[in-house]
Formats: C-alpha cells, structure tokens, sequence
C-alpha cells in the first residue's frame, strides 16, 4: 500500500558514515506516526529529508503522489507551506515578537500585509493559549510557551502535515503532555503528524503506529501495544532503556 | 597521502564554487529585493559602521604613528631630506593603506560577528525556520550585512585614512620637528589614486561579508562549529583583502603604469 507520504529505499550519508541505508517507511493520511531510535540513528535526518532541507543520496521521497526529492529550491516553497516542521530547539526568531515571528510565514507564503499577516498571527497564537504573549519577545518566555509558539508559527499556514521534531524534549512533564494533546488534536482535524520522539509516554500515549529506527532502516513499525509486545530483543531493550543488550550504539 | 592530496582538492574546489554561489545569490538577492526584516540595513550599518569607529580611529591611528616614525628614523639616518615625506605618505595612505588596513580590522571585528551570529542560527536550525518560512536566508540574512558593509568600509576608510594621516602628520611634527605645512601637502596626490581608494573600499567591503556569511551558514554541529566559523570567518576575510590588495593594485599598475 502506497502511503501519503512515502520514504523509499532511502540512503544518505554524512563524511562518508552512512546514516541511512534503504530505508523505506510510509504514513498514511490522518495517523500519529511516531519516529523512534536511537541518537543519530537518523530521525531528523528523514524528516529533513521529506522537506529538502537536507538531500537523499539515493531513493525517493514522496508526498500526496508526487515526487519531492528531486524539486529544487524554489518549487520547495510550495510543498514547505503544505509540510511544516516544528524544530527541535524553537527556532523563534530572537529579534521579533512572537506576533512577528507567526507573521512571517503568512507574509511570505500568502502574501498579506504587515499588519494583516499580525493580526491573523495573534489568532493563531491565541489557538495554542499564548494570545496574551503575543508582543513578548521568544527571550522573556520559557521554554514551553517558546515551543507552543512555534508551534503556532507551523500551523499558520495550514498544513497538511506536520513534523515534529522532538516536541517534547527539555520540556516539564506537565507541558510534555500539553504538547501531546495537541498532536493528538491535529489528527482529529485531518492533519497528520509525524513526531520524532524519545519520549515514552508521548509514544505510547500518542501514536496511532511507531517507526523503529535501527542500522539505517526502520527495524519495526508496529502500534504502540504491538511494539509493547514485541519479542524482538533490541525493541525491548530500547523501550525499556536498559544499556545492557544486543544493541550497538555506535559512540557508546 | 594522494588520496588525502586529492581529497583535500575536491573540498577546495567545492568551498570555491559554493562562495561563488553565496556571491551570486547575494547579488540576485540585491536585484530581486528579496525578503529581509525592516530596518535591518540601517541597524546593520550602525553594527558595522558606528560600533567599528571607534576600533578603527586608534588601530589607524597608532599604525600611522608608527609608520611615519618609522620613515623618518630612516629618512635622518640616510638623508635627512624629509621633504617628499608628507606627499609620498598621503599617496600611500589613499592609494592602499587606509581601504586594506580598514578593512584587515573589519574582518576581524566584522567578519567574526557576522559568521558567529549567522553560525548560531545555522547549529540552532533558524536559517532552516527561515526557509520554511519561505525566506531564502541569503536575503534576510546576508544582502543586508552586504550591502551595509559596501557602505560603512568606505566611510570608515575614508574616516581611518584621514586618522592615519593626522596622526603621522602629528608624529612627524613633535618626533622629528617636520613642518606640518610640507607634510600635508598633496601635490603627489592624483584623481587615480582616489579612483583606486574606492575600489578597493568597494571590493573589501563587499568580500568581508561574502566570506563571513559562507563560512557562518557552513557552520555545523553545536558552538564549537560557530567557533570554526567564526575563526575561519577572520582568516578568510583577511586573506581576502589581502589578495583582492594583491589584484587591485597590479591591475591598477598595468592601467596607469609607472604613473601610478
């Protein structure tokens, strides 16, 4: 089965060290998927991938049955306003208010006017309870409502999917899981999520089905209670997070 | 040892080509008036310009001081003749010294501030935020510091050369008691050689940023990959200026000749 987005026998290497090897994954429209494994498996490196931020070696990457792997630069725009990706780190532009950074996205992509792409950003922001925060700047915020923001600067445009790359990471627990339901939010309004996570309650929380990550390949993509149950040794070594095991962690 | 030889060649020739590209996609950005934040020219020149002044007006200073003393300590123990001082020093001064000098400490101070806060938004993936937001981080990020340092290197060479020149005017004065009347004298001065004082202030001023934004948006991994970019940022800059020394004033002598 053809998915909505599709990852096919992928490679891609840095300095010569190979990151992905082949590997082939497809989402289907509207599903939580969640993209597990170990540090510098290559999570974000697929991600990256699908938007042209970063370039395959080889293979094919497609969305909505096209080719995107191959656009260049400029044809990227367009998929870039129907893909968005919430950034590890939340990416705000220091030198703008938060209004300013959700604007700019609208500005550019849908060409409103200042003051109107501002206006349409203090809704937004409103959307993920930050309306309030609208004229701070990202520096006097923590590091939930930075990451909320961002949130709301991807969701401007009104994606159809969107990446998240690692969400929850240096977040409290409290934040965490306000940030998991709103993923699990987007799903319900027929947007599909893809999350890169190291994070167990987000993956058994949230995801419809999780992609393991292992060697450059996706070793396992399962639902969460089929990963749960899993007799294969380095899936169960890697959800309980126990060192000793078959896995090799390459710098480890 | 040839593979690594040839290795060595390859990345060579690729940063070459991929700093021709950050050239050209500056200018196409300057001509297509792409994308960048309001008020970012102007803040740009201030972070250039006005916050350089002060560096620049005692670094000349002193290197003219020097220089001028220098001469004339040679110029008592061969001749004593300190006529020609003044005239030869303000053709120096116009002609190379005040636009490289400028520019050697602008690439430093510049150069390092461009490439570490292009570098940090590159480790902290901004510039991928900004071209998800469909800005071409060329355009926001480099045509301003461009265009602001094309301006701010004139200015400040031509404030650094005035500086040099007062100061080797004043040290020739109270050093060795030349009259200030024969050393500010610009008879030896030529339209050519202020033709070449901006030329060379142009070029300076649009390599430095060039160099810096190349090496900031290469940065990778976390700050010791801004660390990189920052250090790379001054050796290239500063190589560059001294090069594009090396061009302007050869092909200025193939111009005007012995005239020069």
């Amino acid at each position: 089965m053809s998915g909505y987005v599709e990852w096919k026998a992928v490679h891609k290497s840095f300095n010569g060290r190979a990151v992905l090897r082949g590997m082939n994954l497809a989402v289907q429209k509207g599903e939580v998927l969640f993209i597990i494994g170990t540090s510098g498996v290559g999570k974000s490196v697929t991600i990256k991938l699908l938007l042209g931020l970063l370039r395959a070696d080889a293979g094919e990457i497609w969305f909505d049955g096209q080719r995107v792997d191959q656009l260049p630069e400029r044809a990227l725009a367009g998929l870039r306003r129907r893909i968005g990706m919430v950034f590890q780190s939340s990416t705000l532009f220091d030198s703008m208010t938060l209004a300013e950074n959700v604007a700019l996205p609208l500005r550019r992509h849908q060409g409103l006017s200042h003051t109107k792409a501002v206006a349409e950003a203090r809704e937004r922001l409103g959307a993920v309870f930050m309306a309030e925060h609208a004229d701070r700047f990202p520096a006097e915020l923590s590091d939930g409502m930075r990451k909320r923001a961002a949130i709301a600067r991807t969701l401007a445009l009104g994606p159809d999917v969107v990446l998240f790359d690692e969400p929850t990471t240096g977040l409290d627990p409290v934040s965490a899981r306000r940030i998991d339901q709103l993923i699990r939010s987007l799903a319900t309004t027929g947007i599909t999520p893809i999350v890169v996570s190291h994070d167990p309650p987000s993956i058994f929380g949230v995801a419809d089905r999780v992609a393991f990550i292992y060697q450059g390949v996706v070793h396992t993509l399962a639902t969460p209670a089929e990963l749960e149950a899993s007799a294969d040794p380095v899936v169960q070594q890697f959800i309980q997070g126990r060192s000793a095991g078959p896995m090799e962690t390459p710098g480890f | 040892m040839i593979t690594r030889f040839g290795q060595s060649l390859v990345d060579l020739s690729r940063g070459t080509r991929d700093l021709w590209q950050v050239y050209v996609s500056t200018l196409a950005g300057i001509i297509r008036r792409g994308r960048r934040p309001r008020g970012e020219l102007a803040r740009q020149m201030f972070a250039i310009g006005n916050r350089s002044l002060v560096f620049i007006i005692v670094t000349l200073g002193f290197i003219g001081m020097v220089m001028t003393y220098e001469a004339c300590l040679q110029l008592s123990t061969v001749t004593g003749d300190f006529s020609q001082l003044g005239m030869q020093f303000i053709r120096l001064v116009v002609s190379d010294f005040g636009p490289t000098l400028t520019a050697l400490m602008l690439a430093t101070r510049v150069g390092a501030g461009i490439a570490a806060e292009i570098g940090s938004m590159k480790v902290t993936e901004q510039v991928d935020a900004l071209r998800m937001s469909g800005v071409l981080p060329i355009d926001y990020l480099i045509v301003p510091r461009f265009l602001a340092s094309i301006i701010m290197t004139l200015v400040l060479s031509v404030i650094g050369g005035t500086v040099m020149y007062l100061a080797g005017g004043l040290t020739a004065k109270y050093s060795f008691g030349v009259n200030p009347n024969l050393f500010f004298d610009l008879e030896l001065l030529r339209l050519r050689h202020v033709g070449l004082f901006v030329v060379k202030a142009l070029a300076y001023g649009a390599a430095i940023p060039i160099v810096a934004g190349f090496c900031g948006l290469r940065a990778r991994g976390s700050s010791e990959g801004v660390g990189w970019a920052t250090t790379a940022a001054v050796i290239g800059g500063s190589f560059a200026v001294i090069i594009l020394d090396f061009v302007l004033s050869a092909a200025a002598l193939f111009v005007f000749g012995g005239d020069l």
